[in-house]
């Protein structure tokens, strides 16, 4: 649904995205991954046709984004919850991208009632706090009813209530087919809520992939007071580890903590090895790290 | 705040993108440009600063018999100066105004042939300018039905030629604002350009003599020497 191929630019003389290519599917929701300035927000300006690429090509839907007769339609964007003229009020604003795109205006009454600012709706967005002009700016990437939603930190400036429920949001629309492609910089809050992953570091993809896979090949570091009977379980258990010289530390490779195999070190172990350090947590089971 | 997904996003998700729809019709941007430059608290203030002004312009000629030319083009000129001071601002407001916000980002993804966006633009600023002549044009009528109820004569040198040549008049000083609006960004500098292009062109006329220097050595060639040597 939205591709990429090859693309670049530069400011000047310094490289901000270095060829960069990418698929993404229906129903997937992908992380898009990397520190600041890495060339998250240009990659997905070069999508949306606000920055011209210097190299490369991508699509939408099949079309570049500016060929799309009426691009909201198709393309839900979140690209700056801070680009909105203060002196509108918020049902104005979704107002106006409701004309644009051709959708009836009780669709703007849905939307404040889905993201939470029907109270708030005849306020200024000036007078917005960040929290509320990133929820509205979600229901006006949401007004054209699209197939693949492009967003640029969505998480950005709400609170842990509002995180849950945006990943709610973004799951519900995405296992109807939808398509999400997520910028991030928070690793803890992508993994939660993506399927796939994109990383990027100044300009160029260093990874990508499913995260379960990206994820699987990660290695855990195991402190123990028993290193000869922890070995003896990995090895029972197939793992392969790396015993690294100092008192109690061994490193496994393989699968992380909630991966049934890992738990069957731990069962026939007992106490002899003190629970690894948790890694990050996945969807499936939050519940079996007791560090987060 | 709902965390239940109530069925606000319909389905067919996995619709066919893009194809199937058609291009926003011209009517509907020129709607929501219409909306953008007269929906927000500043522009509706802006819009009656520049309907007192005109009101207030009108009282020189009204209040002033003796010092100013009490004919019917001399009231239309103060109104037409009026205009063509303070409409430009509204029509440079209306382009930089996406800059200065950044809403550009939404309205170019919104519609992403801008060619299309700066029309409609044109189209409103347009219609505003005919809206502010009409305007002037009861305001002129109103002060010279004043002039006239007071008692004095007034010359009639009015024609359709010339209500027509206010007309475009204010017009294309609306064009102006929207050529610098979209060609310089910032609104600040937009605003103040007009006025520094008239200082440019008075100043120039000062060093004219100055710069031309072709010119001023041709007086070596044509003998004319008086003025320059005695």
């Amino acid at each position: 649904m939205i591709t990429a191929s090859a693309l670049s630019k530069s400011y000047g003389i310094a490289r901000v995205v270095s060829d960069v290519s990418l698929t993404y599917e229906p129903g997937t929701i992908t992380g898009f991954l990397g520190p600041d300035g890495a060339g998250k927000s240009t990659t997905l300006k070069m999508i949306v046709g606000l920055a011209r690429p210097d190299h490369g090509t991508s699509a939408v839907g099949g079309r570049p984004f500016v060929d799309l007769p009426n691009p909201t339609r198709v393309v839900g964007t979140l690209l700056d919850p801070s680009a909105m003229h203060p002196g509108r009020t918020g049902r104005a604003t979704l107002g106006i991208a409701a004309r644009m795109a051709g959708v009836p205006t009780a669709r703007v009454e849905q939307l404040l009632e889905l993201v939470g600012l029907a109270g708030a709706a005849d306020r200024r967005v000036g007078a917005y706090s960040l929290g509320m002009r990133q929820r509205l700016g979600i229901a006006q990437a949401l007004v054209g009813d699209p197939q693949v939603l492009i967003l640029d930190e969505p998480a950005n400036g709400l609170d842990p209530e509002g995180i849950a429920w945006m990943r709610l949001l973004l799951r519900d629309f995405a296992d109807r087919g939808g398509t999400v492609l997520l910028s991030s910089h928070l690793l803890h809050e992508a993994q939660a809520t993506v399927d796939h992953l994109v990383v990027i570091s100044q300009g160029s993809v260093v990874a990508s992939g499913r995260l379960d896979d990206l994820l699987a090949t990660t290695s855990l570091l195991v402190r123990t007071p028993d290193t000869d009977a922890l070995s003896g379980a990995l090895d029972a258990a197939g793992i392969s580890y790396l015993p690294r010289p100092g008192p109690d530390v061994h490193r496994g490779h393989g699968r992380r903590p909630g991966h049934p195999r890992a738990r069957r070190v731990h069962r026939v172990q007992g106490a002899g090895a003190s629970s690894p350090s948790c890694g990050p947590p996945t969807r499936a089971d939050s519940s079996s790290c007791s560090s987060h | 705040m709902t965390t239940t997904m109530a069925r606000a996003v319909p389905d067919g998700a996995a619709a066919v993108p893009g194809a199937a729809f058609t291009n926003i019709p011209f009517s509907r941007l020129v709607r929501v440009e219409w909306g953008k430059a007269t929906q927000t608290r500043a522009a509706r203030w802006l819009l009656a600063a520049v309907a007192a002004t005109t009101v207030g312009l009108m009282l020189a000629p009204v209040l002033a018999p003796s010092t100013i030319d009490q004919t019917f083009t001399s009231y239309l000129s103060y109104v037409a100066t009026g205009l063509s001071i303070l409409l430009p601002v509204v029509a440079i407001l209306t382009l930089t105004s996406e800059w200065s916000q950044r809403t550009v980002l939404t309205t170019f993804t919104q519609e992403p042939r801008r060619l299309r966006v700066v029309a409609a633009k044109i189209a409103v600023c347009l219609m505003l300018g005919a809206g502010a002549a009409v305007f002037g044009g009861l305001v002129t009528a109103a002060g010279l039905a004043a002039a006239g109820a007071s008692g004095r004569t007034l010359d009639a040198n009015l024609d359709t030629g010339l209500v027509i040549a206010f007309l475009l008049y204010v017009l294309l000083n609306v064009m102006t604002g929207v050529a610098l609006g979209a060609l310089v960004h910032n609104s600040a500098v937009a605003i103040v350009l007009p006025t520094g292009f008239v200082l440019l062109g008075q100043a120039s006329q000062v060093v004219a003599d100055w710069l031309d220097y072709a010119t001023a050595f041709n007086w070596l060639l044509t003998g004319e020497g008086s003025g320059h040597v005695s």
